[in-house]
């Protein structure tokens, strides 16, 4: 029987990719629950935001800081994809086309820079961790789950509790109706299309403090952060949080119990019985 | 008269015609991984290619004849490739072919090379057995049964540390060669006698080995024996780090290499590898071209590290193996190039090469013994530290 | 007769002594329009959108390694259960996950997703592969052509003509039609006929069949296979895109999404242009979706009407009105989370007549239709048509037992021409027809409610009236003896209603049995031999238009206790 240390360490370490999962599905649910936009370009963008960061953080810069930077010119891109899309009223299965091509264009453009090799920021975040009882608990990974946590909790706070954020979800709900009732729907879409990407800018950061990068690596994240932002519902902020915890506990722990391979299985066979069993509450 | 006129105006002819024949230069056909999850390694063996063609040409090329490389994209597709070497085969026409780079690109470049009859010299083939093909010929220095040389050759190594470890923890993932050689691993510290207090298989792609660390750290081995691919061996040190945890000794099989340079964490790491930038391997002028070539042209190309590594030695060094058969067997006849191949020794940047196979291994493939070397990661650099007449001046296994 | 001609110049290909390198490029292009293709019988046509395609290739891909490469069976007898595997595996899933009905959009691709990494972390920890993948040169290839290559390009050919077929030929037929009405929207493709259920099985097994056999050969070809190659997200990925490139309304779209997308992946692979040339595919990529939205073949996405051919004028069954019941209902309960929606109802419904069903709003008359036509379980009673029982049979099987009713708000499938629409219940109805049969039975039915005119459009292209008329146009068009009309005249002009009241009046005349569910008194009045009220789901009332209109609890219902 594997030590309580071992569990903990191991269910931690499944809360802290779980929330890198949460914060690179934050961006992607709202943008498709909301705008019924499915944007590949988003993890691309989260790996162009990494490898600014990486190349900002080489030059002496804070990672934080460099989001002072990042956040907001990614927030223009966002909105300007947005324009794109609006203007050509992309359906929500060509907006996965389109921003596949937005995809690989910035793929190309990160290996263009960086080169096809790995990159890797050196940062005195690495180096921090404390010890809770029998756990360790570094810096990035905190740093990572705070933000993945307030973010969430922030933009659930704000559609629930602000007038621009329930006219967001009016938006949502029918926006014909919504502008009907005096809401500016095309302002708010554009306004939250940019935030997704500025999230995507903030995921980044975070996959650049704890993770070493590669253009290649764009690809690697979608199945598991899709299947993150199904299972937590669409549009609903803090859905892939939720379930990126879910899911990275209930690998870690197998992996701790059993042979790692086995993981994806247990993870994803809960899922599908989940699915099955209970499909009222997804 | 009008004979002797004849007479020369024939000869000039001919002549005419062999140096334009000469001019047209030697067409070498390969795809890398240059896009893709491999992309990495494709664009630096990338480099170092173009780095002995430029060099190759200076010297006048191959036959008298300048080379030219025709190089495509396989996007580290085994699919895309064999239909590249289709076109390389029969509509670019290239005179000669090389191999590309990772195991399953080659196995489809190999079934392509058989079936026209072509000569493959090949660089990075993780499985030797796989191998049936016999004008295949691997320059990557490896045995035909890496899975018993290098884990012999790893324990040998941590042997001569001043505290021999006694107990052993092998982690591996699950992509077939990392895999195979990590399997061997366990049978060598079987026979030595090492007691295995952990073996763990992960999934290839596998994110989060926080968990995975967490039960080496448990299990207090002496040594840690990762069959770790790219940046698997990063993030495993990554999550060991997080949980302050340093084993006593540990290995990687094929660590991406520049990542690891940069970790605080990677101290007295262990690896594979057939060439260092230091003595005895420098100091001769093959190899000083190679490593200065190599810097200007990856600075060029903007990679991260720009010196010499595993990757980019064999490479080079599977070019070096060409060049000795064409002039050797003075031809581009596939044939004739592999038969003078299985009869020679070539000596390459990072050592002698032969092909004289058993028949019990797969062919070409020289059984139980290869050129391989471990190096350790000492004060930010790699040195070689085992066997001890490559290591580098007054190198030694660092260890507990 | 172009398909075969096309299909003997490119069976030719192998013996016109090409570099081998056309057979092997055009066997890559083969291979994906197949996957795409097959993607697109279920998830295109039927809009159960699969992000798992990847596992059932692989499934294929698998079970000729481990038949071939392990067993060494002979390469071609491994392909039929390359196809079967899959399929079965597909099935034991499908019959799962189609029992529950909330498993639609994104679930539905969850799970598919999920079943990914499900089936690759399977074949990598069991002897199926268990890591070291699985080697295939040494499998002995038929000699189909004069090369290798020509070899797997004869088999990929033979199957992507094959797939094309399959899709085109499900696309004209009854198989089809279904699917699209499944796509559209499923619960009225069920109530109109369509056995949803085994319609869904079917495609997701023909998906996965192709998908399976395609992997077989690419085994082969690739000569070596592993769990990470086979099962990468881009097989998941690129038969979404090739497919939508195409157009997934049209057979051949993903076909000829497959060749563009392969092709442009193959230009790029220049070295020194690798990554330029990725990105150019990217742009390309994008202009293409932003000014051919429904994907190269979309302007083509409407199936070409047949001839158009009326039915002769069917024979007026002559009006036989009498005392024997056609509809008994007894005892009928239904709750929905608490809320009694109808308790203990009785009807009797008799053969000839127009029957009303009236009460207030709430009073549970669109929920006894529901139930009727199986779109709701029933809670509790029965439900007796020409004395057989119907509470617990499926929808598509009262709507086969002679049963059709109208939506109070208009269903249209959206996507389907009108004539389509109406073409849809004859095709499933008492008497099934083929397409042909049942498009001009929809000609009469679109003359007969004056939407002919409007036969080549889409459903949105009509005015509410119009949606009325074609609610009942679709209802007509399956003959049914049993018509449920739910309140067809609501938000109708007089002059609009005065031609429906018309139309109701021919319909019984040609022999219909009519409930009739509506508001407006003056038609009850006009129409109907009999009423029958409800309040608070219950029956307060029945009988003669006249006396029960003068019924005190009736008029209390309508207009509240106090004017009583």
């Amino acid at each position: 029987m594997p030590s309580y240390a071992l569990l903990g360490q191991s269910a931690l370490s499944g809360v802290f990719i779980g929330a890198l999962y949460g914060l690179l599905g934050l961006g992607l649910t709202l943008s498709w629950g909301m705008l019924r936009q499915i944007n590949l370009a988003h993890f691309a963008l989260v790996f162009l935001g990494a490898y600014l960061t990486y190349q900002l953080g080489a030059a002496g810069m804070d990672p934080l800081v460099t989001l002072a930077l990042i956040a907001p010119a990614f927030f223009l891109f966002g909105a300007a994809l947005h324009l794109l899309l609006a203007r050509f009223k992309v359906n929500a299965l060509n907006t996965l086309l389109v921003t596949f091509g937005f995809m690989v264009m910035l793929e190309s453009l990160i290996q263009w820079i960086w080169s096809a090799d790995f990159r890797r920021l050196e940062s005195h975040y690495g180096d921090v961790k404390w010890k809770v009882g029998e756990l360790f608990v570094p810096l990035p990974e905190l740093l990572t789950l705070a933000l993945a946590c307030g973010l969430a909790l922030a933009v659930w706070a704000a559609l629930r509790f602000t007038d621009l954020g329930k006219a967001m979800r009016a938006t949502a709900e029918d926006a014909p109706i919504a502008a009907a009732f005096g809401v500016n729907e095309k302002l708010l879409s554009l306004l939250l299309s940019g935030l997704c990407a500025a999230f995507a800018a903030v995921a980044g950061m975070c996959l650049a403090l704890s993770h070493t990068l590669a253009p290649s690596q764009i690809y690697a994240w979608i199945g598991v952060v899709f299947a993150v932002v199904m299972i937590g519902g669409l549009g609903n902020p803090l859905g892939p949080l939720v379930a990126g915890v879910v899911i990275g506990v209930s690998e870690g722990l197998t992996m701790a119990v059993t042979a790692p391979v086995w993981a994806p299985l247990v993870s994803f066979s809960l899922l599908i019985a989940a699915l099955l069993l209970r499909p009222e509450k997804f | 008269m009008r004979f002797i006129w004849r007479a020369a105006a024939l000869a000039a002819m001919t002549a005419l015609l062999w140096s334009a024949h000469a001019q047209q230069p030697v067409r070498i056909g390969s795809t890398l991984a240059l896009t893709g999850p491999l992309g990495s390694a494709g664009n630096i063996q990338k480099v170092a290619i173009e780095v002995y063609i430029d060099d190759l040409n200076s010297r006048g090329g191959l036959l008298g004849r300048k080379v030219e490389w025709v190089l495509k994209d396989d996007q580290s597709r085994p699919d895309l490739a064999r239909t590249l070497y289709e076109q390389l085969a029969t509509v670019d026409k290239v005179d000669l072919l090389m191999g590309p780079y990772g195991t399953a690109s080659i196995l489809s470049a190999m079934g392509v090379a058989q079936r026209y009859g072509k000569i493959l010299i090949h660089n990075s083939f993780g499985t030797p057995r796989l191998a049936k093909y016999d004008m295949q010929f691997s320059a990557s220095g490896g045995a035909g049964d890496p899975e018993n040389v290098w884990p012999n050759l790893v324990f040998d190594a941590v042997a001569t540390a001043p505290k021999p470890p006694k107990t052993v923890a092998i982690v591996t993932t699950k992509f077939p060669s990392a895999h195979s050689i990590a399997l061997g691993a366990r049978e060598v510290a079987k026979k030595r006698g090492l007691t295995e207090v952990l073996f763990l298989e992960y999934e290839f792609g596998n994110r989060d080995f926080g968990a995975i660390a967490a039960r080496v750290k448990d299990a207090k081995p002496d040594f840690v024996f990762a069959g770790a691919l790219g940046l698997d061996g990063v993030l495993l040190l990554d999550a060991m780090k997080k949980i302050d945890y340093q084993p006593p000794m540990h290995f990687y099989t094929f660590p991406a290499p520049g990542p690891m340079l940069k970790l605080p964490e990677a101290k007295n790491a262990l690896a594979l590898t057939t060439f260092e930038e230091h003595p005895p391997h420098t100091g001769n002028p093959q190899a000083t071209q190679f490593i200065q070539g190599f810097r200007e042209r990856a600075a060029k190309a903007s990679l991260p590290s720009t010196s010499v590594d595993l990757l980019s030695t064999i490479a080079y060094a599977s070019w070096q193996v060409l060049e000795a058969a064409v002039s050797g067997a003075r031809s581009l006849d596939d044939k004739a190039l592999a038969q003078w191949l299985r009869q020679s020794q070539v000596d390459t940047v990072m050592g002698r090469l032969s092909w004289q196979g058993t028949p019990e291994g797969p062919p070409n493939f020289v059984m139980g013994k290869d050129i391989y070397k471990v190096k350790q990661l000492q004060d930010g650099k790699w040195l070689v530290v085992w066997p001890k007449e490559f290591a580098a001046p007054g190198a030694k296994l660092i260890g507990p | 007769m172009r398909f075969v001609a096309a299909a003997i110049v490119l069976g030719a290909v192998p013996f016109l002594g090409l570099p081998a390198f056309y057979e092997s490029f055009l066997y890559l292009v083969f291979h994906w329009v197949v996957l795409a293709t097959s993607w697109n019988i279920l998830s295109g046509y039927s809009g159960y959108f699969s992000f798992g395609h990847a596992a059932f290739f692989g499934i294929g891909v698998y079970t000729t390694a481990v038949l071939a490469g392990k067993l060494d069976w002979p390469f071609l007898w491994t392909l039929p259960f390359a196809a079967a595997v899959p399929a079965l595996v597909g099935v034991a899933l499908g019959a799962i996950i189609f029992r529950v009905r909330a498993l639609r959009g994104e679930l539905f691709a969850l799970l598919t997703l999920a079943v990914t990494f499900v089936v690759s972390t399977l074949v990598l920890n069991t002897p199926v592969d268990g890591g070291p993948g699985v080697m295939l040169s040494a499998v002995s290839i038929p000699k189909l052509a004069p090369t290798v290559s020509g070899t797997f390009y004869l088999l990929s050919l033979v199957l992507a003509l094959a797939t094309v077929a399959i899709a085109y030929a499900v696309y004209h037929s009854r198989f089809g039609t279904g699917l699209f009405a499944i796509h559209d929207d499923e619960a009225v493709a069920e109530v109109m006929g369509v056995p949803t259920y085994r319609f869904k099985l079917a495609a997701f097994a023909l998906s996965c069949a192709l998908a399976g056999v395609a992997g077989g050969i690419y085994g082969v070809f690739v000569s070596y296979v592993t769990v990470g190659e086979t099962f990468s997200g881009f097989v998941a990925l690129y038969v979404i895109l090739m497919a939508a490139l195409g157009g997934t309304r049209h057979w051949l779209g993903p076909a000829l999404g497959a060749a563009a997308l392969t092709t442009l992946l193959y230009v790029f692979t220049t070295s020194d242009y690798a990554v330029a040339g990725r990105a150019a595919m990217g742009l390309i990529f994008i202009l293409v979706i932003l000014f051919l939205p429904q994907g190269l073949l979309g302007r083509f996405a409407h199936r070409k009407a047949l001839p158009r051919r009326n039915a002769p004028i069917p024979s007026a069954a002559p009006s036989t009105k009498n005392m024997e019941s056609i509809l008994v209902v007894r005892d009928l309960s239904k709750a929905f989370k608490g809320v009694q929606a109808l308790s203990h109802v009785e009807l009797e419904v008799r053969r000839g007549e127009i029957l009303g069903l009236v009460g207030p709003n709430g009073s549970g008359k669109s929920t006894l239709i529901n139930l009727v036509s199986g779109h709701y379980p029933v809670d509790g009673g029965s439900i007796r048509f020409e004395g057989r029982e119907l509470v617990g049979e499926a929808p598509h099987r009262i709507a086969r037992a002679g049963i059709a009713r109208t939506y109070q708000i208009p269903r249209p499938f959206p996507h389907l021409t009108v004539l389509e629409n109406v073409a849809l219940p004859p095709m499933f109805g008492q008497v099934v027809m083929d397409r042909a049969a049942a498009e001009a039975e929809a000609w009469r039915w679109l003359e007969f409610t004056g939407l002919a005119g409007k036969a080549l459009l889409q459903p949105q292209h009509l005015n509410l009236h119009q949606r009325k008329f074609l609610e009942l146009a679709r209802a007509l068009a399956s003959r049914p003896k049993l018509l449920f009309l739910d309140e067809v005249l609501s938000g109708l002009t007089p002059s609009e209603m005065n031609e429906a009241i018309r139309l109701i009046r021919a319909i019984r005349d040609q022999g219909a049995t009519i409930v009739f569910v509506e508001h407006v008194m003056r038609a009850v009045m006009e129409l109907t031999d009999r009423v029958v009220v409800l309040t608070y789901g219950k029956n307060i009332a029945a009988g003669a238009p006249g006396d029960v209109m003068r019924d005190p609890q009736v008029i209390t219902a309508y207009l509240g206790a106090a004017h009583a």
